[in-house]
């Protein structure tokens, strides 16, 4: 065992602290203070994930050869750790996160070539097409069709839960091919060149934070040549399978978490009480901020953990683990903001939370940002696999003689 | 013993049913706050012709001398159809902080209860409520001539409001002085709140206040049964809200399937419906206990507390429940159901959060 990251891994811890200190536009550093979705505003992201991609910083845990940093696990946590301790907004995470690893996992070489450049520079967003409204813990109930006709597909039905659609300019998506046998053959994974291709109808959906960050798209005789195609014909949900590895496991999701506890707990000093002095003065606040500490310090651990390449990164359970234990972390960090906030957090404030806004906050930005996290937060538990169907899984990798 | 409304409540309440299925339905809602008008002025009309308005107010202030369980019974209904119209604000508030000034209220009181003028009480502070000793907002004299300073926050109807009551600290004792909202030093921040009410920040810097302006003195008491009556009817409104969710949601759980069954034949979701139940009728029963004991002038600020803060632990745990059987649809601001959780957050920071109150509970022996 060594806790230590090295005394070399000083100098590129100063060397990245430089850059971030540096690089990021006011803009940017504004989107950053004002996220509360795990989706950045999606503008400016976008015009961050350009300059890391100059620097050749976009994608840590890419492969070298395919544009990633070739970082070891200890450079990729500093760099996420000075990251986070600076407010800097998330990469939108379909690309660089879940597509673009798919692809070098199980793309062709053209498809590779093709495609991951956009990804890393942020030029393309992929917008993921998977639940539908018949089919969401369900998954392989999936109805959207595809059918073969010449060297196309033509493509009929509907997806929904497609973050970010009406922004986005390609789409990655799961297709049905053949309805005969069990429900997960006879599914496709197609790459989508287009996104307004003739047929094709994006509706944004508004969330209980008020910001239109879902939608549904509807596929009316869509025409997309066969070559989109991932993998073989009706073998989609294993490369789909492959794809919710990106999505659920080995993060490095805790120097976000201890960032915000960070501010929470500035917040809170700051803010008087009606027992009397500031809110963190208050020993049931305290109590339950140390609760929450430790909860985020267990998680840690665990990434850590994780990523180190520990055996507990080869338990079955592993991806499940950590999906429930970040999803239901943040929905504790955000109920911890509101309660902070208190009454300053009723306030509608759409105008204030735009990017580049003139509109001042009625007060703090943690007060500005607590509800809007809050609700959007309510989410996590719900996507990627609902918690309780992630239960589900972590119970069946345990013993049962 | 009776914790059942009275037959003269049931009808009240079926009237208001209908009333509000007809004016007030989800869809009639969200399209008066998308076009930002606030309450609407027919409803608030139709309410003060049904003597809702004038309910809670004596014979001689010129009420219907209705009590606790009658705000309760209306409070219910409010929740259950996210009534953003000011009851809570103007009448239960306002008017009856006005009221507390006695004859002098007078006419001024009269137009509140027709409803031709909508008044707000500005109590709340960036704390919240608290005990008199940290109530910031003062009361001073100097030379002669009254003045007002402070800071008041989440002030319903704070910025609609031609009658504004605003509790001050003079010196040891609660002083409640009626302010024009249009007097110089006063500046007023309205907004719309998540679940849908109006409300505001209000600031008073040096404002010169008319001794014949100061509706009572050594007011404590007194605003503390205006808060309690209030309180009531917003955890009435929560209860109303639960009910709706709970309902919403086991309906949700029976019809939507995934892996070809509903989805509460799952034990997860089967427990999760069961749990939430089991919060309404806490919830439920403490409500309709606490009413009891108030009409029979048994019901303290202890009560009061408990009642708060198990309407806003119950309630957020139900809502955030009932967001999560409902999956993705659940996170739309198409559905009801995450606007029943909004109003059931908003109940909860206002008037003392759960942890104010509990607190309050813990430390003081009945």
């Amino acid at each position: 065992m060594d806790i230590e990251f090295g005394p070399e891994l000083e100098a590129f811890r100063r060397e990245v602290a430089e850059f971030l200190d540096t690089a990021p536009t006011p803009e940017i550093r504004e989107a950053g203070r004002k996220t509360t979705s795990a989706f950045a505003p999606f503008e400016a992201a976008i015009k961050w994930q350009g300059i890391l991609n100059q620097r050749g910083w976009a994608a840590p845990g890419w492969p070298k050869q395919y544009g990633g940093t070739g970082w070891s696990v200890e450079q990729r946590y500093i760099f996420a750790e000075e990251y986070w301790k600076r407010d800097l907004p998330p990469l939108l995470p379909n690309g660089l996160q879940m597509v673009g690893p798919l692809l070098i996992e199980a793309g062709s070489e053209e498809q590779k070539a093709r495609y991951l450049p956009g990804i890393l520079s942020g030029e393309d967003y992929w917008t993921q097409g998977y639940s539908e409204p018949g089919a969401g813990s369900d998954l392989a109930a999936l109805k959207c069709s595809a059918v073969a006709d010449g060297d196309d597909y033509i493509i009929n039905g509907q997806k929904i839960w497609t973050t970010l659609a009406h922004k986005a300019n390609r789409m990655f998506m799961l297709v049905r091919t053949d309805g005969a046998g069990k429900k997960q053959q006879g599914i496709t994974f197609l790459l989508l060149e287009r996104t307004d291709y003739p047929g094709m109808e994006i509706r944004p959906i508004i969330g209980l934070d008020g910001i239109p960050e879902q939608c549904e798209v509807f596929f009316d005789n869509v025409r997309v040549p066969q070559s989109a195609r991932v993998g073989a014909e009706n073998d989609g949900w294993s490369v789909a399978k492959a794809l919710l590895k990106h999505e659920r496991g080995g993060s490095a999701s805790s120097p976000a978490m201890y960032r915000r506890l960070e501010t929470i707990r500035a917040a809170a000093s700051g803010t008087p009480s009606p027992h009397g002095g500031t809110v963190l003065d208050d020993p049931v606040f305290q109590r339950d901020l140390g609760e929450l500490e430790a909860e985020i310090a267990a998680c840690a651990a665990f990434e850590k953990l994780v990523i180190s390449g520990h055996p507990s990164a080869a338990d079955p359970a592993m991806p499940s683990l950590t999906k429930v234990m970040n999803s239901e972390l943040t929905q504790r960090i955000s109920v911890m903001m509101t309660r902070v906030a208190g009454l300053e957090a009723l306030p509608l404030q759409p105008e204030a939370l735009e990017v580049g806004s003139t509109a001042a906050p009625l007060g703090s930005d943690l007060e500005l940002l607590a509800m809007p996290y809050y609700l959007n937060s309510r989410a996590t538990t719900i996507y990627a696999g609902t918690n309780e169907v992630q239960r589900d899984l972590i119970a069946r990798t345990l013993p049962t003689a | 013993m009776d914790f059942t409304f009275t037959s003269e409540q049931e009808m009240l309440r079926s009237g208001l049913a209908r009333l509000l299925s007809q004016t007030c339905s989800f869809d009639q809602r969200q399209a008066r706050l998308r076009a930002g008008r606030g309450h609407d002025a027919d409803v608030w009309r139709q309410f003060a012709d049904m003597g809702l308005l004038a309910l809670p107010f004596s014979e001689a202030e010129g009420g219907l001398g209705g009590g606790a369980s009658d705000v309760v019974a209306i409070g219910e209904l409010l929740g259950r159809h996210l009534v953003v119209e000011p009851y809570v604000g103007s009448i239960l508030l306002g008017g009856k902080a006005l009221a507390l000034a006695g004859e002098r209220a007078g006419a001024l009181l009269g137009t509140v209860i027709a409803g031709e003028a909508v008044a707000a009480l500005a109590h709340e502070e960036r704390h919240g409520i608290g005990p008199l000793a940290m109530l910031g907002t003062t009361l001073s004299e100097s030379s002669g001539t009254l003045r007002l300073d402070g800071d008041k926050r989440m002030v319903l109807d704070g910025a609609e409001a031609q009658v504004l009551v605003v509790s001050a600290r003079q010196g040891d004792r609660l002083v409640l002085v009626q302010v024009d909202p249009a007097a110089a030093g006063v500046s007023i921040t309205g907004y719309t709140t998540i679940d849908g009410r109006r409300a505001a920040n209000l600031r008073f810097a040096g404002v010169s206040i008319d001794p014949a302006a100061v509706l009572l003195d050594n007011a404590e008491a007194a605003l503390d049964g205006v808060i309690a009556l209030a309180t009531l009817a917003l955890c009435a409104e929560a209860v109303g809200a639960m009910g709706a969710l709970l309902e919403a949601s086991s309906t949700y759980g029976a019809t939507r399937k995934q892996f070809g069954v509903p989805i509460a034949s799952f034990q997860a979701i089967a427990h999760r419906l069961a749990d939430m139940k089991i919060a309404w009728a806490k919830a439920n029963a403490l409500l309709l206990h606490t009413t009891a004991l108030v009409e029979a002038g048994k019901g303290g600020a202890r009560e009061i507390a408990l009642l708060k803060a198990q309407a806003g632990r119950l309630g957020r745990s139900l809502g955030e429940s009932a967001v999560q059987v409902h999956g993705g649809i659940g996170m739309t601001d198409e559905l009801n159901v995450g606007h029943y959780h909004k109003r059931i957050l908003a109940i909860e920071a206002m008037l003392g959060s759960t942890d104010y109150h509990l607190r309050r509970v813990g430390a003081a022996a009945a």
